[in-house]
């Protein structure tokens, strides 16, 4: 049995790609199955979905925890999550970057694809969504699946729910993918702050669940705690302001959802802690003084 | 004071001494009048509450809820389809570990609608985490009310609980009742004392949206309190007996037990005609005895256990069935007795409001004897006074 | 038509750095809810309690053990906020906190919807809470379904624009038109791209007492199929074409705050993917609910108007 492991962004069609896999491999005979890590994380987000892929039926039904293969659809995200978390001896990560896989440096040496998924998602589809053109390079690095049947199984999935041409233009980019795909090996040692979630026994999680705002060993919790969530790294585009031009009006902070918008005395500032990127702060500068950045 | 009253308004009686903050409730058949005694009591300016005559038992029980984890004491009551509309919400009141006290009318749920005694309301809530006890006369009522604020905000609960009155039996009809002085509930109840609450002094969250890192602690932590609740039950029940002198025997009472060659497990008022039935047949030289379930959550597993090794058949009555399967009472008494050799049997009778008549109950304690004398029982569950089913 | 009656003029400037709705919450980009909530704890402050039904904000604002709210907070269930915060008003007003504003802000949904006995219910009582619907126009928590309060022809999961029935095919419900029916003591729309206005219109319900009822306007990018950094643009575009009148109901008495200019209304729809599908036909149906709109706005201020 092969399990794969997509990490995306909310948004980002992730579990579209785990499911577009699985009808491929249903295609070459393969018993499949695919699923998203149920939660209700919102767009930007980091998510997880999974697939597993095997001759016969397949009766486990947990999660993915020791993954064959990691497809990774967002370029920063390898930066922010320890992506082979899990990764099996042998096992293979397939990254949307434009970097020769030996250019990668995750958190140790292995296998490893790339491919520009994202300026192949914009020359075939004309838009950054990069869950069809990863597949491709699924299919080439990995050789398990024919990339016919990877197109036929996009086809397949997102046909009933974006149209047929559509869905045809993402076989396409699958296909353009494949023959962009360089393996190789990435280099180790990149370090990840490990994920602190607070975990109590029942005798410390309070009756009720009722919580103030207490510190704990894993940082803040209750009351005001999800000041300490910095959603910075759901960001694509990031705010710049001209400092010349800024009349310090203070409608990016007034209108900004995150509070990313420090208000300073004569021009304001951004707080990157928070900044999701979505742009609304240069939309209402009246003097055009932010530009929103790649 | 006695007085002859109905068992409704020994239950707003029960609210109006324990001086609820709050009152949010809603008027439903056979319940209404404790709804209108507390009305009078509020407009007479005889308790000082919050009373909110809400929209319906859903918004009842919610506002209680919200009122209860605001930090203050909680009242309300209902029956059958009202107390149905409020099963989302009384999940949410134990998950919480608010105290909410609710006397519940037992009135059939439809289909078909009908208004008469049935426990298929309060039994099919016994999975939301409120404590239930089922009381016998109107004084029992009003007793428990008063008990069920101590035992629901002891510290070591912290549940809320509903007191259940069959319909019209209870609700309807006037008897004495003993009616507790302000001053002696004051002595016996102290003033609820919430952990959590929503003031700005100390904010915190009441219900945040959880993952499953956190559930299922809750859930261990609700169904521990539930079983520290049974030593809180036989506590208050003889701070309660040493304060007024009625001693109710906290989990469940025994009633000529003693040298009993069988026993039937009663409910509600059915152990009242049970207790006639038992002294007649004991004249006759028949060691019949009855156990008088009181709380249903939590269940007294281990006492059912000890009483039913003295005896060699027992029976479990039940106002309510789980279709298929029998009666609630006896699922829960056939789970406690896993092991056991002795007949164990099942009595539907009363459904839907059907009266059950001495002769009914005398048939159960025959159909016991036979079964004890046997060794087993021709049937297990026995529909009484269903026509065209032999019994 | 642009007029400030009551409440004291907000200044952008003069508003509190503390943000009692935290940053970190994980609302999608672009999503104006917390723009709302940011600012209608500014106003309201640390003496606040806030209830949630289940709705966006729920998630959003708090998965335990974090939460974004810096005042006391209550969730119950979905279908129960006028319930929930008449519970907890009364259970304050027993223990002598009349200083404490009880704030109950749920979605369209839960409000048109689910949510709509309790609330009625609430208000009829005359309940001495605030009830913020922020309006969204779908169920936008279980991913994008049609609500009371989804308009004319919107592409919803559960309204998709199909081959036979394209959208949703029945109007927007008016709440706030509703509430004014129950007669309690204010009622207000609200909406983001006007700033004093939405200000001042928070500080009047601070200052009154009883049931207090505001609509505001919240753009779901996500959901209405819109660029991220549209929310404002779309508020304003609202408010011009009139698909959305700013107006208030001080103890009965209507104002209306903010005439349409009447802008074509094929600009505020086709900003927005959800009514990408439209045609002639279902241009014109919804240009014809805005003038009838309108007129009925209209009416109801010289029938109800304070001057």
């Amino acid at each position: 049995m092969y399990e794969i492991r997509f990490h995306g962004r909310g948004g980002q069609g992730a579990v579209m790609a785990a499911q577009s896999l699985a009808a491929a491999a249903f295609r070459e005979g393969y018993y499949a199955l695919a699923f998203p890590h149920f939660g209700a994380e919102r767009r930007g987000a980091p998510v997880l979905a999974f697939a597993r892929i095997a001759e016969g039926k397949i009766y486990e039904k947990t999660r993915v925890y020791h993954p064959n293969y990691v497809v990774v659809l967002d370029p920063v995200l390898p930066e922010l999550v320890n992506v082979q978390d899990g990764l099996v001896e042998g096992g293979m990560a397939i990254l949307n970057s434009p970097l020769q896989p030996d250019e990668v440096q995750l958190e140790r040496s292995t296998d490893t694809a790339t491919v520009d998924a994202t300026t192949v998602a914009l020359e075939t589809l004309g838009s950054p969504i990069t869950n069809s053109a990863i597949l491709g390079a699924f299919a080439k690095a990995t050789g398990l699946l024919k990339i016919e049947s990877v197109e036929q199984g996009i086809i397949d999935i997102f046909g009933p729910r974006i149209g047929m041409d559509k869905a045809e233009r993402n076989a396409k980019a699958a296909a353009a993918a494949y023959e962009r795909t360089t393996t190789g090996t990435c280099t180790g040692g990149r370090s990840y702050e490990a994920s602190k979630m607070w975990l109590p026994d029942i005798d410390e999680l309070p009756i009720g669940m009722s919580t103030p705002k207490t510190q704990t060993d894993a940082g803040l919790v209750g009351i005001g705690s999800f000041v300490e969530n910095h959603t910075g790294s759901w960001r694509t585009f990031v705010p710049n302001v001209d400092p010349e031009k800024c009349i310090n009006c203070q409608m990016c902070w007034f209108y900004c959802p995150d509070a990313a918008v420090d208000r300073g005395e004569e021009v304001i500032g951004f707080n990157l802690d928070y900044c999701k990127g979505c742009g609304i702060c240069a939309n209402v500068c009246p003097v055009d003084a932010i530009e929103m950045r790649r | 004071m006695k007085r002859v009253v109905t068992g409704n308004y020994a239950a707003a009686y029960g609210a109006k001494v324990c001086k609820p903050d709050v009152v949010a409730a809603y008027p439903i058949t056979p319940q209404t009048f404790i709804v209108e005694h507390i009305s009078e009591f509020v407009n007479d300016g005889e308790m000082d509450t919050q009373f909110v005559r809400m929209d319906s038992e859903h918004s009842a029980m919610s506002a209680c809820v919200s009122a209860s984890a605001t930090g203050v004491r909680t009242f309300t009551a209902t029956a059958s389809q009202g107390l149905a509309l409020m099963h989302e919400i009384l999940f949410i009141a134990s998950a919480q570990r608010l105290p909410v006290v609710m006397p519940v009318v037992n009135r059939t749920v439809a289909g078909p609608i009908g208004i008469w005694v049935e426990y298929n309301d309060t039994m099919p809530q016994r999975d939301t985490g409120w404590l239930q006890v089922y009381v016998e006369d109107n004084q029992e009522v009003l007793d428990m009310t008063i008990q069920a604020f101590k035992i629901a905000e002891d510290h070591d609960v912290l549940l809320p609980m509903m007191v259940n009155l069959d319909a019209f039996i209870l609700s309807h009809t006037v008897e004495p009742v003993d009616l507790i002085e302000q001053e002696e509930v004051d002595r016996f109840l102290p003033p609820y004392d919430p952990i959590a609450n929503l003031l700005p002094e100390t904010p915190m969250a009441v219900g945040t949206f959880s993952p499953p890192e956190y559930i299922q602690e809750v859930r261990y932590q609700t169904d521990v309190a539930m079983r520290k609740a049974e030593a809180v039950i036989e506590r208050v029940n003889r701070e309660f007996a040493e304060q007024f002198g009625r001693d109710y025997h906290g989990m469940l009472e025994e009633y000529r037990t003693d040298d009993a060659d069988v026993i039937l497990v009663t409910l509600g008022t059915v152990t009242s005609t049970a207790r006639a039935v038992v002294d007649r047949m004991r004249e006759a030289g028949k060691k019949v005895g009855i156990v008088k379930l009181r709380f249903f959550r939590p269940y007294p597993l281990e006492q059912i256990r000890e009483i039913a090794s003295r005896v060699d058949a027992i029976g479990f009555y039940d106002r309510s069935v789980s279709y298929g399967v029998g009666g609630p009472s006896y699922i829960e008494g056939r789970h406690a007795l896993y092991g056991y050799t002795i007949p164990v049997m099942n009595f539907l009778a009363g459904i839907g409001g059907r009266d059950v008549m001495s002769e009914d109950v005398e048939l159960m304690f025959d159909m016991l004897l036979k079964a004890a004398k046997e060794g087993k029982a021709e049937k297990d569950i026995v529909w009484i006074g269903t026509r065209g089913v032999n019994p | 038509m642009d007029r400030n009656k009551g409440g004291e003029p907000v200044n952008i400037k003069e508003l509190p750095d503390k943000e009692l709705f935290t940053p970190g919450h994980t609302a999608c980009p672009g999503c104006a809810a917390p723009i709302v909530m940011r600012h209608v704890m500014k106003i309201f402050g640390e003496k606040s309690v806030v209830y949630n039904p289940a709705c966006c904000l729920l998630v959003f604002g708090g998965t335990y053990p974090w939460i974004a709210w810096e005042v006391p907070y209550n969730h119950v269930a979905f279908e129960n906020t006028g319930a929930c915060i008449t519970g907890i008003s009364r259970a304050l007003k027993n223990i002598g906190r009349d200083d404490v504003t009880v704030l109950g802000i749920a979605g369209d949904g839960g409000t048109a919807d689910i949510g709509f006995q309790a609330l009625s219910g609430a208000a009829e009582r005359n309940e001495d809470v605030v009830y913020i619907m922020y309006d969204n126009e779908a169920y936008m928590n279980t991913g994008i379904q049609r609500s009371g309060s989804t308009p004319y022809g919107a592409w919803t999961t559960t309204t998709p624009a199909g081959s036979k029935i394209k959208g949703k095919e029945r109007f927007k419900k008016d709440m706030a038109t509703i509430m004014l029916a129950h007669n309690v003591p204010y009622v207000a729309t609200l909406n983001i791209a006007y700033p004093a206005d939405f200000l001042r219109k928070l500080e009047k319900a601070k200052e009154m007492s009883g049931f207090r009822f505001l609509q505001i306007y919240a753009p779901c990018p996500t959901g209405w199929r819109a660029d991220p950094n549209s929310a404002v643009d779309l508020s304003k575009l609202a408010v011009e074409t009139g698909m959305w009148t700013l107006w208030e109901a001080e103890n009965g008495k209507v104002t209306i705050n903010k005439k349409p200019k009447f802008t074509p209304v094929k600009e505020y729809l086709d900003q927005q993917g959800r009514f990408r599908h439209f045609d002639d036909e279902q241009y014109g149906i919804i240009e014809q609910w805005v003038k009838d709109k309108w007129d009925k706005d209209e009416k109801m201020l010289t029938a109800l108007g304070g001057d």
